[in-house]
């Protein structure tokens, strides 16, 4: 299972790929945006894409977006990880298609289940 | 083009000259009572033109305060804006703050664990190495092997023990992202302080009462970032229940 991780802040995206780390996920890669993350992406080996919403480019809801029209990528689970708590915005990325949706400040509990929920149903 | 300001000073000029030559015939012909009456009239025209000058300033001010307090950009950043910024920079401190102590409690917990091992270890070490050279006896080898039981059902737990702080401290570090989009949210509202203030430079200036508000909203204002005490976003959640809640609602 590879991973990317993609956030504008070095310390989110370490924080996270720590977290991961302790779940057992060992192969991670990161991005600093939409822009860098999505070129990672269409070349192919992904297998989840964790990302973050507000970042310079390419923002996560775009990043989602793309990933979403893309054949190649359509089905990939997408969980964003964000500082963005409007409802509005919760629904926008809904209607994306997110798997999952954390607000930050998170606990490394809530990434667990999020993570354990989406693969539950993706490998149902 | 002579403006009608400069036919007023030319006038004033021509009439101060006039003053002035019979200032100096009656000061020639020993007239006291004709020199004191011109230099009381010339300091009288000077406190006139003054006051002239400082009535003309205070309208001046006036019409830019009031094109300034219609200016809505301007409203809304002395009304919220700034009050705002100070909440924003306000929570700064306390998660810096928070995550500074987080992360010093998490070590002051786990140093004295590991001070504790370190000193179980080097005691068992010197006397596992007497063993080793045949220094031991069979009541000290059978001590030394109850303590090693003891020392290794202590590692686990101990181990386990540092590796949840090392983990508190890896999310104490959360505050830099968060801090972060907070500062940057400031220092743009600190960016459209100083365009109004340069708008109204302008305005006073050019001595124009006609406001030009310039609307420098972009899409990424639209994301609000890190919730703040004290800050209410219309329409933001306040809890990972509520969007787990709000996601279930929407059938996920």
């Amino acid at each position: 299972m590879k991973i990317l991780v993609v956030d504008d802040f070095s310390t989110m995206r370490r924080i996270v790929k720590n977290l991961l780390r302790e779940l057992g996920f060992t192969n991670l890669d990161e991005a600093d945006d939409g822009q860098t993350a999505w070129p990672k992406l269409k070349a192919g080996g992904y297998d989840f894409l964790v990302t973050d919403w507000n970042m310079p480019g390419m923002t996560g809801i775009d990043l989602l977006r793309t990933v979403r029209a893309n054949p190649q990528t359509a089905n990939m689970p997408v969980l964003l990880v964000t500082a963005e708590s409007k409802r509005e915005q919760i629904i926008e990325a809904a209607q994306a298609g997110v798997n999952g949706y954390i607000i930050k400040p998170f606990t490394a509990a809530t990434l667990k289940e999020k993570i354990d929920k989406i693969f539950a149903r993706t490998s149902a | 083009m002579v403006s009608e300001a400069d036919m007023q000073n030319e006038q004033d000029r021509l009439d101060l000259l006039e003053k002035a030559q019979r200032l100096i015939e009656s000061i020639e012909n020993n007239d006291n009572l004709g020199t004191a009456e011109l230099l009381s009239a010339i300091s009288i025209d000077n406190e006139k033109r003054l006051f002239n000058e400082v009535g003309q300033l205070t309208r001046k001010l006036h019409d830019n305060l009031a094109a300034f307090s219609l200016d809505d950009q301007l409203t809304a950043l002395t009304d919220k804006g700034i009050p705002d910024a100070k909440e924003r920079l306000n929570y700064v401190i306390e998660m810096t703050d928070e995550a500074a102590n987080k992360t010093l409690t998490a070590i002051e917990e786990f140093i004295p664990v590991t001070t504790e091992m370190e000193r179980k270890s080097e005691e068992l070490y010197k006397n596992w190495n007497k063993f080793l050279s045949r220094e031991l006896s069979l009541a000290e080898f059978k001590v030394m092997s109850a303590e090693i039981t003891k020392y290794l059902e202590s590692s686990c737990k101990n181990t386990k023990f540092v590796h949840e702080k090392a983990n508190e401290i890896v999310m104490a570090q959360g505050f830099q992202d968060l801090t972060g989009q907070v500062i940057k949210k400031v220092i743009g509202l600190v960016q459209n302080v100083e365009d109004s203030l340069v708008e109204l430079v302008k305005i006073a200036g050019a001595q124009e009462t006609s406001t030009t508000s310039s609307k420098t909203t972009s899409s990424k204002d639209k994301l609000e970032g890190p919730a703040v005490p004290g800050i209410v976003i219309d329409g933001a959640v306040n809890s990972q229940d509520e969007v787990d809640d709000l996601l279930s609602s929407l059938g996920f």
